[in-house]
């Protein structure tokens, strides 16, 4: 198997590993390239070093919450497009998170054909 | 014996030659005569020693007599013959004593021989040779006088020549000396007779007994002073059958006739024995009575011929009347026993007293409980109108003798009322009655209340005898004994009712059980609560017909081996009552068992707690509702986490199921990838369930209680890691500081699992408005020697109220906008229903820190011990 093309990629962070995994199959499924990270320092560390197109991201997560990795990223990378996915509705996480800029937002438990088209378009 | 020994003496004296013989014979005679005519034996020994000197020539006659113990002789009687140096040797004589065998008398003595000297001058056993040289005498003899076999004397004679012993001569002293015997043993016999007659007289006047001793034909022989005293007259010639008519002889019912054929003295005349008959005797000498004991015995002759009686008649009048008093006090005293009425009782003490004097009249006061009035006791022989005017008077230094007494709890003697001041108002009362004389003693509890008054009345101005104060210190004690048991009776019966009022209003119910007759007493409110009808006869098999069927073999059993084992009972049980209605009753009962250990009765109570058991089963669901609706609440509050645990499974599965139903619709299906996601699927459903159940049983009801053995760090971290969301939403962290070596407690999961959610819920609450890294929570664990769990829960807020910070566990005590305040007043309740404590206090710089502290589960105690 040949080098993934980057641009292609899709990264995935959750630390709910069977979260991260069902989001690898499906998207693996639909033929994307993917990436999974069960930590976000894991993650930011590959985003210093690689082009990252897309981040599927959890907002919760322990340590760390999604909304600080995506402040972060925006530092490394301000060109990666960010799908955010959260178990909980709430309206001030929503705003910062739409203040950031995430290409489409997702609250668990999703529908997959919405979730596959916006992955879709984020990666043009 | 005595003519054998005599006879050779008279045969010596016919052989002797006319002239000799006359004068000798002339001398018996008149020796003879003369010892006859003596009074006593000094003087007929004089007789014997003169007559003989003067007949025969001799110088001087003594006579030996032994001493009372019969060891030594002394000197007797002399004669001298009118020489008066011969005094000289006398004097001589008297410093001499002589044993048996020693000096002439004392051979003579031992040898019961008469014994001859030629010359005491050269005579080896004669210590009084030196006075006899002196003297010049120089022949001497010796005679004994016999009584029997006994020497009663020894006679001796001296001459002024020596003389070779004349045979003859001693025969003829001997002759006389044997005549002297008879006489003097005859005279002895009459001295010693007229001594025991005097001895006799005398013990018959001097003695306290009567002595009557009267011949076969019923004549008085001896009738002694104090028989005549006893009897009221001396011996008169009266027949028998006339006796207890004239001497006022009677049965002890002191009425009848003593039957004159059964009297003491006839009988024993008749020849029988009688021993201790008792008399009472009364007559015109005797107008007061007295009574006397009697013992008899009949007189017999040498021959054994009945001679006549003799009886011993003793005066036990004391005694008896001793007895009587006795018996008075006693049946008083039984009469206290009896409860019979206080003024029966009081009355026939009183008369009992007044009958031990003549002329005593008594009175008994009682104090009222008031300590200051009196009251009417018994006074049966004082006039109405004193009785009416003393009834509810007071007590009081000058308030008569009785007032007075109580007052000073002192005896009073009053000799003059008319004169006394302590009678000053009483005076007029006093004269109506004639009384004089009033002594008053209070009767004193043994616990020193003054209880009332003993009086003594004479008619005469006096003090009291001795007898008289002994009455009084008997009558206030037996009073005392009755007062204070009426007064006791009183409380009893006080008690009583206020005890079964206080059974009627506090359902209370009495029974006794006796098993050997399978019968039961039960008091009305019993069975009004056990429902039998009031007349019902009731056995031990109806008591348990009313537990409630469930119980009712338990109880019995419980019942029986608990009275076997500790003689006492407890139990809460049901009844079950006719119609159906339930009541809850505690049991409580002791056994009463003879010196065997049976048991004889069972007494006990039954209390109806049905309104208590009501109560407190209706609080127990009150209180299991509040902490229900708690967790629910709680469950409201970490929706965020609960939502977020459901989520995360059901997220993987939709998308897990999304990618297989993919995966097939394009074909190329990789098999190991397909057994991977149905893996994933299988296990995220699993996780889904998980979360479902936990939060079931936190919101069911009825699991809220099972207990089960808890790690409880394990149990803060799944309670931590359920929150995660919550607290991470909050922006709060909670750091666990786990002693490994915690003891495992039995407790509900899922109340210990609220105890968590709710000190967190608080800590973060209190975190509020803190900044991000502030809002920290740590909860430690530490063993407390290995019997305790403690768990501390801390935040790092404003703290506690200073003045109480165990206010928080108060009902409705919040310092929150929102909740209840109910909270930690369910966490207090969980913990204290295990056995718990829960303690709130500020920690050092600040924030709260509570701390809570769960015993351990049985046996980590001795494993931790072990591990150490």
């Amino acid at each position: 198997m040949s080098e993934p093309d980057a641009a292609q990629e899709v990264c995935l962070l959750d630390d709910d590993l069977s979260v991260l995994n069902s989001m690898r199959f499906l998207l693996l499924a639909e033929g994307f390239t993917v990436r999974a990270f069960n930590n976000p320092e894991e993650f930011l560390a590959h985003a210093t070093k690689n082009h990252v197109s897309v981040l599927v991201t959890d907002i919760w997560m322990d340590r760390v919450t999604g909304l600080e990795v995506l402040a972060r990223l925006c530092a490394i990378s301000p060109k990666t497009k960010v799908i955010v996915i959260t178990a909980r509705e709430d309206s001030a996480a929503r705003a910062t998170a739409t203040a950031i800029g995430p290409v489409a937002f997702f609250i668990k438990p999703f529908n997959d054909e919405k979730f596959i088209a916006a992955v879709r378009e984020a990666l043009g | 014996m005595r003519s054998e020994r005599k006879e050779p003496g008279l045969q010596q004296v016919d052989e002797l030659n006319s002239k000799q013989r006359e004068g000798q014979l002339n001398l018996l005679q008149t020796i003879t005569m003369e010892v006859a005519a003596a009074g006593d034996i000094g003087s007929a020994l004089e007789i014997v020693l003169r007559r003989v000197c003067e007949k025969t020539n001799w110088a001087l006659g003594q006579a030996w007599l032994p001493n009372k113990q019969k060891t030594l002789l002394e000197c007797g009687p002399v004669w001298l013959c009118g020489r008066p140096e011969l005094a000289d040797f006398r004097a001589a004589s008297e410093k001499n004593q002589f044993p048996p065998g020693v000096g002439l008398p004392g051979r003579v003595w031992q040898a019961k021989a008469p014994a001859w000297i030629d010359d005491v001058r050269e005579d080896a056993n004669f210590p009084r040779s030196a006075a006899a040289r002196a003297l010049g005498l120089k022949a001497a003899v010796g005679i004994p006088i016999l009584s029997g076999d006994e020497v009663i004397a020894v006679i001796e004679f001296f001459m002024r020549e020596p003389r070779n012993e004349n045979e003859q001569l001693v025969k003829v002293i001997a002759a006389v000396a044997a005549q002297l015997d008879l006489v003097m043993e005859r005279k002895f016999a009459a001295a010693e007779l007229s001594r025991t007659n005097e001895i006799l007289h005398s013990i018959l006047s001097d003695m306290g007994d009567a002595v009557i001793v009267a011949d076969k034909d019923a004549n008085f022989l001896v009738f002694n002073p104090a028989a005549q005293r006893m009897f009221g007259q001396g011996a008169t010639k009266t027949p028998p059958a006339e006796w207890p008519h004239r001497y006022g002889l009677y049965l002890p019912d002191k009425v009848t006739p003593f039957p004159a054929d059964q009297l003491p003295l006839t009988l024993s005349i008749r020849g029988d024995e009688v021993n201790n008959i008792e008399m009472y005797i009364r007559n015109q000498k005797v107008p007061q009575g007295l009574w006397t004991r009697i013992t008899g015995r009949p007189l017999h002759g040498a021959n054994g011929e009945l001679l006549g009686g003799v009886i011993v008649c003793r005066d036990i009048s004391a005694i008896k009347e001793e007895e009587f008093f006795r018996a008075g006090q006693s049946q008083v005293l039984e009469m206290i026993a009896a409860d019979k009425p206080l003024h029966e009782v009081l009355k026939s003490l009183v008369l009992l007293m007044e009958g031990q004097a003549e002329g005593l009249r008594c009175s008994i006061l009682l104090l009222n409980r008031d300590g200051k009035h009196v009251r009417h006791g018994a006074a049966p022989n004082l006039p109405e109108a004193y009785v009416k005017a003393v009834d509810g008077a007071t007590i009081g230094p000058r308030n008569g003798s009785c007032g007075t007494a109580m007052y000073r709890r002192q005896r009073v003697v009053v000799t003059d009322v008319m004169t006394d001041p302590l009678w000053t108002d009483y005076r007029g009362l006093a004269k109506i009655c004639g009384l004089s004389a009033c002594w008053s003693s209070p009767i004193i509890s043994p616990q020193g209340d003054v209880l009332g008054s003993f009086a003594m009345y004479r008619e005469e101005k006096r003090g009291p005898h001795r007898e008289e104060e002994r009455l009084t210190a008997i009558a206030t004690h037996i009073a005392g004994i009755a007062i204070e048991r009426q007064r006791q009776q009183e409380m009893l019966r006080e008690r009583e009712a206020r005890i079964s009022l206080a059974a009627e209003s506090a359902e209370l119910a009495f029974w006794s059980l006796y098993p050997e007759q399978d019968n039961v007493w039960m008091s009305d409110k019993g069975r009004i609560i056990y429902g039998f009808a009031p007349d019902a006869r009731l056995t031990c098999d109806s008591i348990l017909s009313r537990v409630h069927p469930d119980e009712r073999e338990k109880i019995k059993a419980e019942y029986d081996s608990a009275c076997a084992i500790h003689g006492k009972f407890e139990s809460e049980h049901r009844l079950l009552l006719p119609y159906g209605k339930v009541r809850w009753v505690i049991m409580r009962g002791r056994c009463l068992k003879d010196e065997q250990g049976k048991i004889i009765e069972t007494i006990g109570v039954t209390v109806d707690v049905s309104s208590q058991k009501q109560a407190d089963l209706q609080l127990q669901v009150q209180r299991e509702e509040m902490a229900h609706r708690n967790r629910v609440s709680l469950m409201g509050e970490m929706t965020a986490s609960f939502a977020h645990e459901l989520n995360q499974p059901l997220t993987a599965i939709a998308n897990n199921a999304s990618a297989a139903r993919r995966f097939l619709d394009r074909g190329n299906v990789d098999p190991a990838m397909l057994r991977e996601l149905l893996q994933a699927l299988a296990a995220d459903s699993k996780r889904a369930g998980d979360v479902v159940q936990g939060i079931r049983s936190l919101v069911r009801k009825d699991t809220s209680t099972a207990q089960a053995r808890l790690n409880l760090n394990s149990v803060i971290s799944d309670t931590v890691r359920l929150v995660s969301t919550d607290l991470l939403s909050r922006e709060s962290v909670v750091s666990t500081e786990f002693d490994s070596a915690l003891p495992e407690v039995n407790a509900a999961p899922v109340q210990i699992q609220q105890i968590f959610l709710n000190l967190i819920t608080n800590a973060l609450d209190a975190s509020e408005g803190l900044s991000p890294s502030e809002r920290r929570i740590i909860i430690s664990t530490r063993s407390d020697r290995g019997d305790v769990a403690e768990i501390a829960v801390r935040d790092f807020g404003s703290g506690l109220p200073k003045d109480r910070p165990d206010k928080i566990f108060d009902h409705f005590f919040s310092t929150k906008q929102k909740g209840m305040g109910m909270g930690l007043t369910i966490v207090r309740s969980i913990v204290e229903a295990h056995g718990g404590t829960i303690t709130a206090e500020n920690a050092p710089d600040r924030g709260a820190r509570i701390v809570v502290r769960l015993p351990a589960a049985r046996g980590e105690f001795e494993k931790n011990k072990a591990a150490a």
